[in-house]
């Protein structure tokens, strides 16, 4: 026993005075199942960050903690325990969507351990939850960029909204657009519910042909997305296009074909317009190691989740003090990072510009940068 | 609502439940013969829908080549997946054979998450299959008229194997006694293989029609496409190769009925459809079509 209690000790002491060390920092992503595709973009951006600045400015190693979550609510809760109880992570980035970002706030919150999600949008994300925080801005700016161009710039005046009732994500897009555009002046003709996994979209596409809208707006993930452009252009339902982030992606274009010419959506950033140096700095440093031409918003926003975390680790005089770096991520301004500027408010709410792009021959293309 | 979107609703929920029925058809063959649910079914589906990507964007075969590969490799597969999991369990309670059936249905969904990824892959069409048909203001693509078209012949040859042929005679009388069946000098086993390798087969034709009218893949496409075919198999009466052809229909429309009448509860149409289900169990437990469970069969 006391041959224990002696080595016990000489560990500690032995940890303490070791000068480098390492912290761990838990990333939850899915890298697998129906939302792989996003996640892996992501991690990308989290993983290709951390190789640029592995070290903090006292020599302390971060050292990423990856967990795929399976784009599953349950499978991101346990991954979160792990994270927080097993790996003794000072904070966690990511989780990708709205509704699993939920999953892991809610639990990251009663430990303490602060959360900078990338792309989770949906406004009841951050409340009431001290300890949540987004480099992302968030559905009710999104919406409202949505339909004031669309109302303004392109002149429409009514408009069908398609929303998945599996996703939180969409619904509150959904809503933050409809209010929005009503503002504006305009009409909503029909609100038509969807459920994700959702194949057949052959009945809402010949519904939306009768309600003849000038526009049709669809806060979707790109699977379900791309089956209803598809179906759209066979029954030649030709009306403009619109989308938030959630189809902000190559495989969404892939998935459409042809169908997808014409559509818009919002996106974070986009590389042929690189806001800030440290993003043409990071374009160059990926294209460098990847051979990649493009930068995914995504791969953008991971990025800027490690390096809002690591700034805010920096300023406190002991980084693995995971209030500390919380109450540092809140005091964010102003900061240049790989998406753009950004700052974060003290409800964890990051206020940024937004982007439109058109897919045109198969491509996204910017179209115009939104300022809050 | 006027007349050409109530028929033009109607085109869509008939060629909806015809897929369907396809892939209720192997559920009820395999459960006709086993007493077993197989719920690896839609994951053969999807199998059959991988395969024939394979075929078209690697291989860079023909369309009707990819269909023929697609077909065999799904039959091969669910003949060994019968062979390697279900008959050493053969005189095991029927209880374990379920829980096998749901492990195969894991094992074909995660190994091709592993090998081949989550990500959906977009599955390339042949232009003929694309083009739209306008008919009376109802437009189609031909690939959707298609499906209802050979369901019916897939079935018109099912139903032709059953009753006109000798193995048909054997599986039906598998139906009855498997023990009486050995007696009379058929191999039980033989014949069970031969029945999986046709239920395998259509899930194929069904898995390369989803990824055709639907074009992407992905590992877990299968898994609510066969609950709803099982459901559809299930309202139908279980065991009876019309009824699941019915079951299909009934499925698919109450699907577009949702969503052509109440738009708003769209995102619930599964939830209908399964309510229905429940219905039909709750005033016919046998299904629509569903002869009496121990008595007669197909």
């Amino acid at each position: 026993m006391r041959k224990l209690v002696v080595l016990a000790t000489s560990a500690a002491v032995l940890a303490s005075i070791s000068f480098a060390k390492e912290i761990n920092v838990g990333v939850v992503m899915p890298m697998s199942g129906p939302l792989a595709a996003y996640g892996q973009v992501c991690y990308e951006g989290v993983e290709f960050a951390n190789s640029l600045q592995p070290k903090l400015k006292n020599g302390d190693t971060v050292k990423l903690v990856l967990v795929d979550n399976k784009g599953d609510k349950v499978e991101t809760a346990t991954a979160t325990t792990r994270l927080i109880s097993s790996d003794k992570v000072v904070g966690i980035l990511g989780a990708l969507t709205s509704t699993n970002t939920a999953q892991v706030i809610a639990v990251a919150d009663k430990k303490q351990i602060p959360v900078i999600a990338a792309v989770a949008t949906n406004d009841k994300l951050t409340e009431q939850k001290q300890f949540a925080n987004r480099v992302c801005f968030t559905d009710s700016f999104q919406g409202a960029v949505v339909a004031n161009y669309a109302t303004k710039d392109l002149k429409l005046k009514t408009a069908v909204v398609i929303a998945d009732q599996a996703q939180v994500y969409s619904l509150g897009l959904a809503k933050a657009f409809t209010d929005a555009f009503k503002k504006a002046g305009g009409t909503i003709v029909k609100e038509i519910k969807v459920s994700s996994g959702d194949k057949d979209f052959k009945a809402v596409v010949s519904q939306i042909k009768t309600a003849n809208p000038d526009m049709i707006f669809l806060p979707l993930y790109h699977p379900e997305a791309s089956m209803i452009t598809r179906q759209a252009k066979q029954v030649g339902l030709a009306k403009p296009m619109f989308s938030g982030d959630g189809v902000a992606n190559q495989t969404f274009i892939d998935l459409g074909g042809d169908s997808v010419e014409g559509y818009m959506f919002t996106d974070f950033f986009d590389y042929s317009a690189p806001p800030t140096q440290k993003s043409k700095d990071f374009i160059a440093a990926y294209e460098a190691k990847t051979g990649k031409k493009e930068l995914n918003s995504f791969t953008a926003l991971g990025a800027d989740t490690y390096n809002v975390m690591i700034n805010a680790m920096n300023n406190c005089a002991n980084p693995s003090d995971s209030v500390c770096i919380n109450n540092e991520i809140k005091k964010t301004t102003a900061f240049e990072g790989v998406s753009g500027v950004i700052n974060i408010d003290k409800n964890g709410n990051a206020t940024r510009s937004a982007v439109i792009k058109v897919i045109t021959n198969g491509k996204a293309v910017y179209k115009s940068t939104v300022n809050p | 609502m006027d007349v050409t979107i109530f028929m033009q609703q109607m085109v869509n929920g008939f060629s909806l439940g015809s897929m369907y029925a396809l892939i209720a058809i192997g559920y009820t063959m395999v459960y006709g013969v086993l007493r077993l649910i197989n719920f690896a079914h839609g994951d053969i589906m999807m199998v059959g829908g991988f395969l024939g990507y394979f075929g078209i964007a690697i291989l860079e075969l023909p369309f009707g080549a990819a269909v023929i590969l697609a077909i065999v490799g799904s039959a091969l597969l669910g003949m060994a997946s019968d062979r390697i999991a279900y008959r050493p369990l053969r005189s095991a309670p029927k209880i374990s054979l379920l829980i096998t059936a749901i492990g195969v249905s894991f094992f074909l969904e995660n190994a091709f998450n592993v090998f081949f990824g989550g990500v959906p892959r977009a599955f390339p069409v042949p232009a003929y299959l694309e083009v739209v048909v306008d008919f009376m203001g109802l437009t189609m693509p031909v690939s959707a008229i298609l499906v209802p078209i050979i369901t019916a012949c897939l079935l018109a040859m099912i139903l032709w194997v059953l009753y006109k042929t000798k193995y048909g005679m054997a599986i039906r009388a598998l139906a009855f006694d498997v023990g009486t069946v050995n007696l009379m000098g058929i191999d039980a086993n033989r014949i069970i293989t031969l029945v999986f390798g046709m239920g395998s087969a259509l899930a194929a034709v069904g898995g390369i029609f989803w990824a055709v009218n639907y074009p992407s893949v992905e590992p877990m496409m299968g898994v609510l496409v066969g609950l709803k075919a099982f459901a559809a198999a299930v309202v139908g009466g279980i065991g009876s190769v019309g009824g699941a052809v019915l079951g299909g229909l009934i499925i698919g429309f109450t699907e577009v009925v949702v969503i052509a009448f109440l738009p708003e509860l769209g995102g619930y149409k599964d939830a209908f459809a399964f309510i229905f289900l429940i219905l039909i169990l709750l005033f016919k437990p046998t299904g629509i079509l569903g002869i009496d469970f121990e008595k007669s069969r197909f």
